[in-house]
Protein backbone atom coordinates (compact mmCIF):
# COMPACT_ATOMS: atom_id res chain seq x y z
CA UNK A 1 0.00 0.00 0.00
CA UNK A 2 2.35 2.36 -1.06
CA UNK A 3 1.63 6.35 -0.44
CA UNK A 4 2.11 9.02 -2.72
CA UNK A 5 2.47 12.31 -0.41
CA UNK A 6 2.19 15.22 -2.04
CA UNK A 7 3.38 18.70 -0.56
CA UNK A 8 3.00 22.39 -1.40
CA UNK A 9 4.12 24.69 1.66
CA UNK A 10 7.56 26.19 1.75
CA UNK A 11 10.06 23.79 3.99
CA UNK A 12 11.27 26.85 5.34
CA UNK A 13 8.56 28.02 7.30
CA UNK A 14 6.88 24.67 7.92
CA UNK A 15 7.00 21.90 9.09
CA UNK A 16 5.67 19.45 6.48
CA UNK A 17 8.39 18.51 4.90
CA UNK A 18 10.23 17.35 7.98
CA UNK A 19 7.24 15.33 9.45
CA UNK A 20 6.83 13.38 6.15
CA UNK A 21 10.05 12.48 5.78
CA UNK A 22 9.85 10.39 9.09
CA UNK A 23 6.95 9.17 8.21
CA UNK A 24 7.78 7.94 4.61
CA UNK A 25 7.57 4.19 4.11
CA UNK A 26 9.69 2.08 1.50
CA UNK A 27 8.34 2.25 -1.48
CA UNK A 28 6.23 5.36 -0.50
CA UNK A 29 6.59 8.54 -3.27
CA UNK A 30 7.03 12.18 -2.37
CA UNK A 31 5.86 15.04 -4.50
CA UNK A 32 6.76 18.53 -4.76
CA UNK A 33 4.56 21.20 -5.70
CA UNK A 34 4.12 24.53 -5.22
CA UNK A 35 6.53 26.60 -2.97
CA UNK A 36 7.56 22.60 -1.65
CA UNK A 37 9.68 22.77 -4.75
CA UNK A 38 12.29 25.36 -2.77
CA UNK A 39 13.01 22.08 -0.41
CA UNK A 40 15.35 21.36 -3.52
CA UNK A 41 17.51 24.93 -3.03
CA UNK A 42 20.82 23.94 -3.19
CA UNK A 43 23.02 24.54 -0.05
CA UNK A 44 19.53 23.92 2.32
CA UNK A 45 19.51 21.08 4.83
CA UNK A 46 16.06 20.49 3.21
CA UNK A 47 17.84 20.05 0.01
CA UNK A 48 20.33 17.85 1.89
CA UNK A 49 17.82 15.53 3.91
CA UNK A 50 16.31 15.15 0.01
CA UNK A 51 19.10 13.79 -1.32
CA UNK A 52 19.83 11.24 1.30
CA UNK A 53 16.49 9.74 1.24
CA UNK A 54 16.87 5.80 0.77
CA UNK A 55 16.81 4.88 -3.06
CA UNK A 56 13.39 3.10 -2.59
CA UNK A 57 11.30 6.28 -2.19
CA UNK A 58 10.86 8.39 -5.20
CA UNK A 59 11.05 12.05 -5.21
CA UNK A 60 9.22 14.39 -7.85
CA UNK A 61 8.78 17.82 -8.25
CA UNK A 62 6.25 19.87 -10.95
CA UNK A 63 8.50 20.80 -13.45
CA UNK A 64 6.72 24.48 -13.88
CA UNK A 65 6.63 25.16 -10.31
CA UNK A 66 10.66 24.75 -10.75
CA UNK A 67 10.87 26.91 -13.41
CA UNK A 68 8.43 29.69 -11.93
CA UNK A 69 10.98 30.02 -9.35
CA UNK A 70 14.03 29.08 -11.40
CA UNK A 71 14.77 25.87 -9.75
CA UNK A 72 16.42 22.85 -11.32
CA UNK A 73 15.23 19.48 -10.11
CA UNK A 74 18.03 17.77 -8.80
CA UNK A 75 19.81 14.24 -10.02
CA UNK A 76 17.74 12.36 -7.05
CA UNK A 77 14.05 14.47 -8.34
CA UNK A 78 12.46 13.62 -11.27
CA UNK A 79 10.49 16.75 -12.56
CA UNK A 80 7.28 16.23 -13.93
CA UNK A 81 4.41 17.57 -15.55
CA UNK A 82 0.08 17.92 -14.64
CA UNK A 83 -0.54 14.43 -16.92
CA UNK A 84 2.62 12.46 -15.23
CA UNK A 85 1.23 13.93 -11.70
CA UNK A 86 -2.29 12.49 -12.52
CA UNK A 87 -0.33 8.94 -13.54
CA UNK A 88 1.39 8.99 -10.23
CA UNK A 89 -1.69 9.68 -8.71
CA UNK A 90 -2.88 6.33 -10.32
CA UNK A 91 0.27 4.46 -9.48
CA UNK A 92 0.26 4.36 -5.89
CA UNK A 93 -2.01 3.06 -3.73
CA UNK A 94 -3.27 6.14 -2.25
CA UNK A 95 -2.17 10.32 -2.01
CA UNK A 96 -1.96 11.73 0.86
CA UNK A 97 -1.80 15.43 0.61
CA UNK A 98 -0.11 17.57 3.22
CA UNK A 99 -2.77 20.62 3.05
CA UNK B 1 -16.96 -2.88 2.48
CA UNK B 2 -15.93 1.02 3.10
CA UNK B 3 -12.69 2.07 2.92
CA UNK B 4 -10.76 3.05 5.90
CA UNK B 5 -9.60 7.06 6.08
CA UNK B 6 -6.93 8.02 8.13
CA UNK B 7 -7.17 11.83 9.09
CA UNK B 8 -3.93 12.95 10.22
CA UNK B 9 -4.65 16.37 11.90
CA UNK B 10 -1.56 19.08 12.24
CA UNK B 11 -2.97 22.38 13.48
CA UNK B 12 -2.60 23.56 17.21
CA UNK B 13 -6.75 24.00 18.20
CA UNK B 14 -7.18 27.72 18.58
CA UNK B 15 -5.51 29.80 15.90
CA UNK B 16 -7.71 28.43 12.67
CA UNK B 17 -9.90 26.15 11.52
CA UNK B 18 -7.98 23.60 10.27
CA UNK B 19 -8.43 21.23 13.74
CA UNK B 20 -12.09 21.92 13.68
CA UNK B 21 -12.06 20.91 10.09
CA UNK B 22 -10.12 17.74 10.84
CA UNK B 23 -12.62 16.81 13.14
CA UNK B 24 -15.73 17.33 11.83
CA UNK B 25 -14.22 15.01 8.90
CA UNK B 26 -14.02 12.32 11.14
CA UNK B 27 -17.26 13.07 13.17
CA UNK B 28 -19.28 13.17 9.64
CA UNK B 29 -17.41 9.97 8.52
CA UNK B 30 -17.83 8.20 12.14
CA UNK B 31 -21.80 9.37 11.66
CA UNK B 32 -22.39 7.25 8.31
CA UNK B 33 -20.40 4.15 9.86
CA UNK B 34 -17.19 4.60 7.65
CA UNK B 35 -13.75 3.12 9.17
CA UNK B 36 -12.08 6.48 10.87
CA UNK B 37 -8.68 6.74 12.34
CA UNK B 38 -7.68 10.23 13.69
CA UNK B 39 -3.82 10.83 14.28
CA UNK B 40 -2.74 14.01 16.11
CA UNK B 41 0.77 14.65 14.75
CA UNK B 42 2.78 17.88 14.79
CA UNK B 43 0.97 21.00 16.78
CA UNK B 44 -1.85 18.60 16.54
CA UNK B 45 -1.02 17.20 19.71
CA UNK B 46 -1.41 19.98 22.21
CA UNK B 47 -5.28 19.47 20.86
CA UNK B 48 -5.06 16.74 23.53
CA UNK B 49 -3.61 19.32 26.23
CA UNK B 50 -5.24 18.99 29.45
CA UNK B 51 -7.52 22.05 31.78
CA UNK B 52 -7.97 24.22 28.37
CA UNK B 53 -10.44 26.37 29.13
CA UNK B 54 -11.55 28.35 25.51
CA UNK B 55 -13.86 30.25 26.61
CA UNK B 56 -12.17 33.97 26.53
CA UNK B 57 -11.85 33.39 22.86
CA UNK B 58 -15.33 32.98 22.11
CA UNK B 59 -14.86 30.17 19.96
CA UNK B 60 -16.71 26.42 20.39
CA UNK B 61 -15.22 23.83 22.62
CA UNK B 62 -13.18 21.76 20.51
CA UNK B 63 -12.37 19.51 23.08
CA UNK B 64 -16.68 18.38 23.25
CA UNK B 65 -16.35 17.76 19.69
CA UNK B 66 -12.97 15.82 20.79
CA UNK B 67 -14.97 14.00 23.42
CA UNK B 68 -18.04 13.07 20.85
CA UNK B 69 -15.53 11.04 18.77
CA UNK B 70 -16.17 7.44 20.10
CA UNK B 71 -19.85 8.21 20.41
CA UNK B 72 -19.49 8.60 16.84
CA UNK B 73 -17.97 5.67 16.08
CA UNK B 74 -14.15 6.52 15.57
CA UNK B 75 -12.23 5.00 18.32
CA UNK B 76 -9.08 4.61 16.39
CA UNK B 77 -7.14 7.97 18.10
CA UNK B 78 -3.22 7.52 17.62
CA UNK B 79 -0.92 10.53 18.84
CA UNK B 80 2.65 11.09 17.54
CA UNK B 81 5.38 9.94 20.55
CA UNK B 82 7.50 12.15 19.02
CA UNK B 83 5.28 15.36 18.72
CA UNK B 84 4.26 14.97 22.34
CA UNK B 85 7.79 14.78 23.57
CA UNK B 86 8.67 17.75 21.69
CA UNK B 87 5.84 19.79 23.35
CA UNK B 88 6.00 18.74 27.09
CA UNK B 89 3.02 16.81 27.18
CA UNK B 90 4.59 12.74 27.32
CA UNK B 91 4.01 12.56 30.76
CA UNK B 92 0.57 14.81 30.66
CA UNK B 93 -2.86 13.26 30.88
CA UNK B 94 -4.64 13.22 27.19
CA UNK B 95 -7.81 13.59 26.52
CA UNK B 96 -9.39 11.55 24.53
CA UNK B 97 -6.98 8.97 25.47
CA UNK B 98 -5.03 8.43 22.30
CA UNK B 99 -2.51 5.41 21.54
CA UNK B 100 0.92 6.60 21.50
CA UNK B 101 3.08 5.48 18.80
CA UNK B 102 6.64 6.25 17.56
CA UNK B 103 8.00 7.05 14.06
CA UNK B 104 8.15 3.38 12.73
CA UNK B 105 4.67 2.58 13.84
CA UNK B 106 3.22 5.57 12.63
CA UNK B 107 4.47 4.23 8.70
CA UNK B 108 2.78 1.41 9.21
CA UNK B 109 -0.52 2.83 10.44
CA UNK B 110 -0.72 4.98 7.33
CA UNK B 111 0.27 2.23 4.80
CA UNK B 112 -2.90 0.30 7.29
CA UNK B 113 -5.18 2.53 5.54
CA UNK B 114 -6.71 2.74 2.09
CA UNK B 115 -7.12 6.42 2.36
CA UNK B 116 -5.39 9.20 4.39
CA UNK B 117 -5.97 13.14 4.68
CA UNK B 118 -3.50 15.73 6.77
CA UNK B 119 -5.06 18.60 7.54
Amino acid sequence: MATLHVLSHSPFSDSRLSSCLRLLGPGDGLLLSGDAVYALQPGTAQRQALDLMPAGIALFALAEDLSARGLDASPRAQAVDYPEFVELSCRFAKVNSWL
Amino acid sequence: MSKSLLIISRQAPWAGPSAREALDIALAGGAFDLPIGMLFLDDGVLQLAPAQRPGALQQKDLGANLQALPLFGVESLYASARSLQERGLAGQPRTPAAEVLDDAALTALIDRYDQVITL
